[in-house]
């Protein structure tokens, strides 16, 4: 390939990755979107609750909900979650390794964290 | 409401899905490589966030990737009183969006057990069979500015970003459900969007009282600021509900049900609850004694043309300007000061572009040299205004204390 046509590949992907948009809708066409991949992984953890975290909660969402969250939250609250998202998401979390989950979201991004 | 086939297809795809996902990072990282990746400080602890320009989205500060949640970056309030299409913020809960969407093809069902005759719309019936109408109305996420809660709570840590002021064209609510001729029965009415949980549970479905839905106001609207909706903000049809927080404002708009009991989903019940007080707040990290659905805005008012922490120049006249709105009745009065609320002036107001609309504000200030801590104050036509001090909820809903933006001049 000569580096004009290189050129002009990388550019066309660079403004794919920028615009995201595959088709506008014109009449009769759907419109279609690709999303950004989500690259923000869970933080490694010795903990047995990390497996299990990256086996249950990344598989319907993104880790910056954990990320993100006052280092305040307690475990009270990654408890409520981790509940609600099999009561309430259907997410199909084994009963059994709740307390790992939980266990791990602590001491990982709520107020169990080593200072 | 679930629909099973539709949760096994989105469960295929998450499964089958990896093969592409991987080529799709890769060409990503190809795409990264030559874009440093652009980042943001929130003012909150735990505040560093990446800003990554979704579809149709300029860069927004990114609050989740999966399901996309994207907050304005807040110098964007500054460029105008309409937020533009590729600006605004965008709120999923369920990672389980639409991706592809034909608008020829997309339907809302009109039903529920309080519907007398029910039936299915198209987008073209939606745009040539009723007699449009427009609004210029704020959307605001009932969590915009959670993460500046003190104590912390819980939740989404969003800045003061998710929120926007768009014209949105679409047809009266009232005028479709008429259509449905409702039963004497009917209590409430339900909304539900495409987009829907990974593993079929906590559908994202609203409910407004019928008395409500049929005010003429709320609006199922096709068009943004003169265009088609962002994918992202509900393409091709979603609820506008003027004057009320985000989260009625159902996305990708699907089915409406019209039913003869008060709906208790999730989404409503627990979920989007405020403390059932005056104030809607309770004391620092306790709980509501009873609660309600969230409903209007509080009053706000922002600086958008001063960032905290900027310099002025001393003996010189600043002029100062930014935005201020409520839940409906309008903005009266924005007063302002610049020496941390001991003296206050009055603010002039800009054009009035409607009562659901941001209001713009302006004012001059020749600082002397040294520090200076400007405030604004707005009161609606009501005369409600916003608190000296922050209240507090255990949700982080509702934040409309008067700001502080500390500026030097010299």
């Amino acid at each position: 390939m000569n580096p004009r046509i290189v050129m002009s590949t990388v550019c066309a992907i660079v403004a794919f990755f920028l615009t995201g948009v595959v088709s506008v809708a014109t009449y009769g066409a759907p419109k279609t979107i690709v999303l950004p991949a989500d690259n923000v992984q869970l933080k490694p953890s010795p903990l047995p609750g990390y497996a299990k975290a990256q086996a249950n909660c990344v598989a319907c969402h993104s880790a910056e909900y954990m990320l993100y969250q006052p280092p305040t939250a307690p475990r009270a609250y990654w408890d409520a979650m981790v509940k609600r998202m099999k009561a309430v998401f259907k997410a199909p979390i084994d009963d059994a390794d709740m307390p790992a989950i939980v266990d791990y979201l602590a001491k990982t991004y709520g107020n169990e964290q080593a200072k | 409401m679930p629909d099973p086939e539709r949760t096994n297809r989105l469960r295929r795809r998450l499964i089958t899905g990896g093969a592409g996902l991987l080529a799709g990072a890769s060409l990503g990282a190809l795409a990264r490589s030559a874009l440093a990746q652009a980042t943001t400080e929130l003012p909150m602890v735990n505040g560093h966030r990446n800003l990554v320009a979704f579809p149709e989205k300029r860069p927004l500060i990114v609050l989740t990737t999966r399901p996309p949640q994207l907050e304005t970056p807040f110098e964007i309030f500054n460029d105008g009183l309409i937020t533009p299409n590729d600006a605004f913020f965008v709120r999923y809960h369920n990672a389980g969006i639409p991706t592809s969407i034909d608008a020829d093809k997309h339907v809302i069902k009109i039903g529920g057990n309080a519907a007398g005759k029910p039936f299915e719309l198209t987008m073209d019936a939606l745009r040539t069979q009723f007699k449009p109408v427009e609004v210029v109305a704020v959307n605001q996420c009932s969590g915009n500015s959670r993460g500046l809660f003190n104590p912390r709570v819980t939740g989404g840590q969003l800045s003061n970003g998710a929120m926007g002021n768009a014209r949105w064209v679409g047809v009266p609510l009232k005028d479709i459900l008429a259509r449905a001729e409702l039963k004497p029965t009917a209590r409430q009415v339900t909304f539900d969007g495409l987009d829907q949980g990974v593993f079929g549970g906590g559908d994202f479905v609203k409910a407004l009282d019928v008395g409500h839905a049929m005010d003429g106001e709320v609006m199922v609207a096709y068009q943004m600021n003169g265009a088609d909706i962002p994918f992202l903000n509900g393409y091709p049809v979603k609820l506008v509900v003027p004057g009320y927080y985000g989260t009625y404002w159902v996305k990708h708009l699907s089915e409406i049900a019209v039913i003869d009991q008060e709906f208790d989903g999730f989404w409503m019940k627990p979920a989007y609850r405020i403390p059932d007080n005056d104030c809607a707040c309770v004391e620092p990290g306790t709980a509501p004694a009873a609660t309600r659905p969230i409903g209007r805005f509080t009053v706000r008012s922002f600086i958008t043309s001063v960032k905290d922490g900027a310099r002025l120049p001393a003996g010189r006249e600043t002029v100062v300007r930014g935005i201020a709105f409520d839940g409906g009745q309008g903005i009266r009065e924005v007063a302002c000061s610049t020496d941390a609320g001991q003296t206050w002036r009055g603010a002039k107001l800009g054009a009035d572009m409607g009562r659901y609309s941001f209001r713009e504000f302006t004012f001059g200030f020749t600082p002397a040299s040294g520090p200076h801590d400007l405030r604004v104050r707005a009161w609606n036509r009501s005369g409600q205004s916003q608190p000296m001090e922050a209240l507090w909820q255990p949700a982080g809903y509702m934040r409309n204390v008067v700001e502080s933006v500390k500026v030097v001049a010299a």
